[in-house]
């Protein structure tokens, strides 16, 4: 079943073209990866999807109902949110705080989002960090910390915007680990990420976007393989890991 | 601080405050403690949008002046009670919050804070020119206050300060209550999101236009009946007092130079102001000079700071905020704060 | 029909020194982003530097302008270094709060070193007017526009024939971008800032005929050169030349056909209309 549903997707900002006619779907419990080159028009997409922006055209389906223009707010409650690629942490309130503004979304009592929030802050490894102003997190975790926040609302589908960017091997390594923990709770996944190891350990599919327009489709192995997807991004061949 | 040690020296100002017209006779010092009062109230209502939501409004003197006329018509022209009246200035004063924030919540920074000044000003001028409804820029006099009763037995006849110490007191309270409940709520939780990042806050299921509202309006409710109690405890309301851009300008200082965004950073701030300002405005200050005989009366500097001093006020306003602003932009409560976590890193 | 169009020349007269004003404070959003609230507080400043040049050198105001911009546009940029340079990190809105502080410090002060007693400033041409077609002209608002005119037209040629006006104005588009060109950012910020306070204070040497001259009179001429600036497009020059004279105009116009109670009413009721639909102002985009 697909929970997401791209049907010829486009975004223009006056003369220009940031997404051109991008149609694809995103099975229920899958991980899509999403790579291209920069501006090729990912970050765009997922601000169409989420609400951010209005598409110019075509329609974006989420759990078979037509989400097009719909605010950002409802999207979250409809249970569809997104990781920002320049992080956004709430700096002047604590990571826990920061955690509650996500459990907020779906109760009103403080207490309940308290608890919720601490559950959230364990699952990325960062209970002991609860009180520490947001402001004061290296980057590292403050990634962690948005994504802990994100999980606090308690999605069905998942945008993570490059959340492996600026990281170091371990940090990114502790991120898959992620990835593939909300796996397992049955939540859907698409990543925007320049990390090729990461998407060929991660995706079960992968859409290539390229000056705004879908390059290719497929599974990892497909797509890396693509002589398209090489000329235009990955430069050279990658085969069996060795990248 | 220790919890339990704020909260005894909070119990012990309240009570030192509720005693306080039983030691004290003069009717100044009960004007200075009610001005304060009500200092406190305006000063912890703006927070909520201010300080807690992000929105530095430089226009609340259009929910305070409402209060105030609004009041004051109802009781001159309908007879009707300010402790009745005031309610309809609240009614009115939600209604003009809410167009209010219709207009300016969808600027941003100071695009918003411009635009509040804008509103402001045309209410100012509409006031003005309104004659019929406001008496224009002659102002309303008030007569005599209608005793309050309660089943036939008069409890007050508003002769004396006391029951507007007390009423003042009362008001302060409620609010800076309010404020805490609020700030501790859900309500007070997406407040802050907004403030620190309105686009994070509203993909992660705020609605940044429902809450600004609600964060303008309950600030405005407060701030609109301390304008209704200032009209009937200064008995007098015309534009210039009620609604000038002056007022708007002094209710963010005195939360600047407190602490914005704190609980109790609006009643430090005050502290700080109100007592100063009474003391020039009334030349206690200027008496207290010529009496320690460092200046003399007589003389050319003595009689310019007789002259002058009254009026300093504004300047002093001015000299803090600039001195707040370049080195305590956290204000006098969150400088004690970080002095007080740094002591604590030390010592632990 | 004449009242009409009497209505429309004044207002294009005034306009002009509202354009001063505007230009001013445009100038210094652009190139800062700023929004300086003590604006009209060193119009005021100019006022009464103008006011005293007459009482006590027998300076004509027109004249006193040549001494009055050296004098505050270091004021200006005394201010930036001293002040405003220390919060170019800081929240827009506690800049805006710390613009206030510092007018409020100006009139103030003013106010106890002058007291609030309104001055007046009377040449023997204030009253003056001149006939032109059936329509009357105030010979002070007159010169002062011709004057305005001059400024505006040297402003424009040190913007785009000199070094630094380019340097200027490349630091308003990008400031970042200006800095790695060499530009000294931080330098460009004093001069802007040295520009606005010498229109301001032009400003008001140019009323300071046809004016009252006291403390507080500066606050109305900050919030119109806010309508000015945003109406012309934050940064704009010509913008602000455009709509000074557009405010002067329905101001003017205002005045006369519905009442002169209402007519700062109509120029806010204006404000908001741009700000909520073409927050670019009329100008369209961000540009000197």
């Amino acid at each position: 079943m697909a929970i997401l549903e791209l049907n010829h997707v486009s975004k223009s900002f006056g003369g220009l073209a940031a997404n051109s006619d991008v149609s694809f779907r995103v099975e229920e419990g899958a991980i899509m990866g999403l790579i291209g080159p920069n501006g090729a028009g990912k970050t765009t997409l997922f601000n169409c999807i989420t609400g951010y922006y209005s598409p110019t055209r075509g329609e974006i389906v989420f759990r078979g109902h037509r989400i097009n223009g719909l605010q950002p707010d409802k999207v979250c409650k409809l249970g569809m949110v997104r990781t920002w690629q320049k992080v956004r942490p709430l700096t002047k309130l604590s990571v826990l705080e920061n955690v509650m503004i996500g459990a907020l979304c779906r109760t009103n009592s403080v207490k309940a989002a308290r608890e919720l929030a601490a559950r959230q802050l364990e699952l990325v490894k960062m209970e002991n960090r609860a009180d520490f102003l947001a402001g004061g997190l290296p980057i590292g975790e403050r990634k962690k910390l948005e994504m802990a926040r994100v999980l606090a609302t308690d999605p069905q589908l998942l945008l993570l915007d490059e959340v492996m960017g600026g990281l170091n091997p371990t940090e990114s390594d502790d991120i898959i680990q992620l990835i593939l923990a909300i796996k397992e709770r049955g939540i859907t996944q698409v990543v925007i990420e320049h990390d090729m190891k990461a998407i060929m350990r991660v995706s079960d599919r992968v859409v290539v976007l390229n000056s705004g327009e879908k390059l290719a489709e497929g599974t990892p192995v497909d797509v890396v393989n693509n002589q398209l997807v090489i000329d235009a991004y990955l430069g050279k061949a990658i085969s069996d890991g060795t990248v | 601080m220790g919890s339990r040690l704020s909260n005894i020296i909070l119990l012990l100002t309240l009570a030192a405050l509720f005693f306080f017209p039983r030691f004290v006779e003069s009717p100044y010092a009960f004007h200075i403690m009610i001005l304060l009062f009500l200092s406190t109230i305006v000063g912890t209502s703006w927070n909520i949008i201010g300080g807690y939501t992000g929105q530095y409004s430089i226009g609340h003197a259009a929910y305070f002046g409402t209060g105030a006329y609004v009041t004051m018509v109802l009781m001159k022209d309908k007879q009707i009670p300010p402790w009745l009246g005031v309610w309809a200035g609240v009614a009115l004063v939600i209604i003009i919050a809410l167009v209010i924030g219709s207009i300016c919540f969808r600027l941003r920074g100071p695009y918003f804070v411009l635009a509040s000044i804008a509103v402001a000003e045309i209410m100012r001028l509409s006031a003005m020119n309104l004659k019929e409804l406001t008496n224009g820029a002659e102002g309303i006099l008030a007569t005599e206050l209608p005793a309050f009763r309660i089943g036939g037995r008069v409890l007050t006849d508003f002769v004396s300060k006391t029951p507007f110490y007390y009423i003042s007191l009362v008001l302060a309270v409620v609010t800076i209550v309010v404020a805490f409940l609020v700030l501790h709520s859900k309500l007070g939780y997406c407040f802050q999101a907004i403030r620190e990042d309105q686009d994070a806050a509203h993909a992660l299921g705020i609605n940044p236009t429902f809450y600004k509202n609600a964060a303008l309006v309950i600030s405005a409710i407060f701030t609109g009946i301390a304008g209704g109690f200032y009209a009937i405890y200064v008995g007098f309301v015309d534009p210039a007092t009620v609604m000038s851009l002056d007022i708007s300008v002094q209710i963010v200082l005195v939360c600047i130079i407190g602490g914005i965004g704190t609980i109790y950073g609006p009643l430090i701030g005050s502290i700080l102001i109100v007592p100063i300002t009474e003391a020039l405005r009334s030349n206690l200050i200027a008496e207290a000079i010529f009496k320690t005989g460092m200046v003399s009366q007589e003389s050319h500097f003595g009689s310019f700071l007789k002259e002058n001093l009254a009026h300093a006020h504004a300047l002093i306003y001015g000299i803090l905020v600039v001195l707040v602003i370049l080195f305590m932009p956290e204000g006098v409560v969150g400088f004690q704060r970080k002095l007080w976590s740094k002591w604590n890193k030390g010592l632990g | 029909m004449t009242v009409f169009f009497q209505a429309v020349l004044s207002g294009v007269l005034i306009g002009g020194i509202y354009a001063l004003i505007g230009i001013g404070m445009s100038i210094i959003f652009g190139v800062m982003r700023i929004i300086n609230f003590a604006h009209g507080d060193i119009l005021m400043l100019g006022m009464y530097l103008s006011y005293y040049l007459f009482a006590l050198a027998g300076i004509d105001p027109f004249v006193s302008v040549l001494i009055i911009i050296p004098i505050m546009f270091a004021f200006g940029a005394l201010l930036q270094k001293v002040f405003i340079n220390r919060m170019l990190d800081a929240l827009p809105q506690n800049q805006l709060l710390l613009t206030i502080g510092l007018g409020l410090i100006m009139s103030n002060a003013m106010m106890l070193a002058f007291t609030s007693d309104y001055k007046i400033l009377t040449t023997s041409y204030s009253s003056a007017s001149v006939t032109l077609a059936g329509i009357s002209i105030s010979e002070p608002l007159a010169i002062s526009f011709l004057i305005t005119a001059g400024i505006t037209a040297l402003l424009y040629w040190f913007l785009t024939r000199t070094d630094t006006g380019q340097a200027i104005r490349a630091t308003a588009q990008d400031a970042q971008a200006a800095q790695l060109m060499g530009i000294n950012v931080k330098r460009m910020g004093m001069i802007a800032f040295g520009i606005g306070g010498a229109l301001a204070a032009t400003a008001g040497a140019l009323i300071s005929p046809t004016y009252y001259i006291y403390p507080q009179v500066g606050s109305a001429f900050t919030l119109k050169a806010f309508v000015i600036t945003v109406m012309g497009g934050m940064g704009s020059v010509v913008g602000a030349t455009i709509g000074g004279i557009i405010i002067g105009v329905t101001e003017s116009v205002s005045s006369v056909c519905i009442s002169s109670g209402w007519k700062d009413v109509v120029v806010f009721a204006v404000f908001l209309l741009v700000l909520l639909f073409k927050p670019a102002g009329l100008m369209g985009k961000s540009r000197m």
